[in-house]
């Protein structure tokens, strides 16, 4: 079965949250509180299940975390905005995956994405969303992770 | 007995030393202070966890770094991570690091460069650098398993015309042929994940020379 990969310039993003990193984990005053926390979540997903994993945290952060954050900084929001926009690029991508039937979604996808989405609900919608975006390298360290190998995409 | 907070500046510039995962938290000290015996503590935090926790064998110590290799090791968490300034009764506010990844800014050490000759061509065979492990009995670690993208830059360096050929490989046996004879060729490798910069430390400089009366060109096998 082919597996439905992202080939993605993962540089660019990586920049643009390095650009951030400093700034916004310094307005995160939750230290106690993680929403990606890999080894309860990420680190346990199978390669089986990389596909769905991948879209629904591609749409939390589209759908809620990038439109939760409201930022003054016109630099923090050039960054964001540069990788939102390469987010919507890899849904695109993904989207093709789907209707090829390469991206099915197992009960264990779907509950890990569940997590993600109460642990971001307990929280003050300002500072879950800081504290997404303050985890974007966790998510972007597991996108490439596990969508190295030639893409079907 | 407690002390006052906040009656000495913190200590500055604290961070993380990250090479292959043994991770060293360092510090300057406080500014102002030239002369003054001060001492120091240190605590740590996972992210994600409830509360610091104290790093003993770093309570109340005079030097300005702190092992926490240990408290580290889940190279796929984050940690934060403080220290205080001590001097009597007194004792600054704690300096404390940004969110540390280890995963994403360890340094890659050099790997271990074999080089052999047959006096007509050079063999390099590299050995992946491992992680750091708390005792020498426990299995090693190579980072090659944590990082399946690691790559290797090879330098070899021609002393004759002094020009240096590069390449960026991720086998780790390398055979140079057809080289110039009687010459002096040096070798430097530089271990790299491809992702966000690290610093890179590249391998000792190994040399080598070639035979005289061969004929040689720089071909990888």
């Amino acid at each position: 079965l082919r597996r439905c990969l992202i080939s993605m310039d993962m540089r660019r993003m990586e920049e643009s949250f390095r650009g951030i990193k400093n700034a916004i984990q310094a307005k995160d005053t939750f230290q106690n509180v993680t929403i990606l926390s890999t080894s309860e979540t990420l680190h346990s997903i199978k390669p089986l299940d990389v596909c769905c994993v991948t879209k629904n945290l591609l749409a939390f952060y589209v759908d809620r975390v990038f439109k939760d954050h409201q930022e003054l900084s016109p630099q923090i929001l050039r960054k964001t905005s540069s990788i939102a926009n390469s987010f919507l690029y890899m849904q695109k991508t993904l989207q093709r995956c789907q209707e090829q039937r390469l991206c099915h979604c197992r009960q264990e996808a779907i509950n890990a994405t569940r997590i993600i989405h109460d642990t971001y609900d307990q929280l003050e919608v300002r500072s879950a969303a800081i504290k997404s975006l303050g985890e974007l390298d966790i998510l972007l360290a597991w996108i490439e992770k596990n969508h190295q190998g030639t893409s079907a995409a | 007995v407690p002390c006052v907070s906040g009656g000495l500046p913190k200590p500055t510039n604290i961070t993380f030393l990250s090479i292959n995962m043994k991770n060293i938290l360092q510090w300057n000290p406080p500014q102002g202070l030239q002369g003054v015996e001060v001492t120091y503590s240190v605590q740590y935090f996972i992210y994600g966890q409830k509360k610091w926790l104290n790093k003993s064998e770093c309570r109340n110590i005079s030097r300005t770094y702190c092992d926490l290799s240990a408290e580290t090791s889940d190279y796929e968490r984050q940690y934060y991570a403080k220290a205080k300034a001590i001097w009597g009764t007194n004792c600054s506010k704690w300096a404390e690091t940004g969110r540390f990844y280890p995963f994403l800014e360890t340094q890659i050490g050099p790997p271990e460069v074999a080089l052999t000759t047959d006096g007509k061509s050079i063999s390099i065979v590299l050995t992946a650098p491992k992680k750091w492990k708390k005792n020498p009995e426990e299995s090693s670690i190579s980072l090659e398993q944590i990082y399946s993208n690691l790559k290797y830059n090879v330098s070899v360096h021609n002393t004759k015309s002094n020009r240096t050929w590069s390449q960026c490989v991720t086998n780790r046996t390398l055979v140079f042929s057809w080289l110039e004879p009687d010459t002096l060729y040096c070798v430097l490798v530089e271990s790299f994940v491809p992702g966000p910069p690290r610093l890179a430390q590249p391998s000792e400089k190994q040399c080598v020379s070639t035979l005289k009366d061969q004929a040689s060109t720089l071909k990888v096998k």
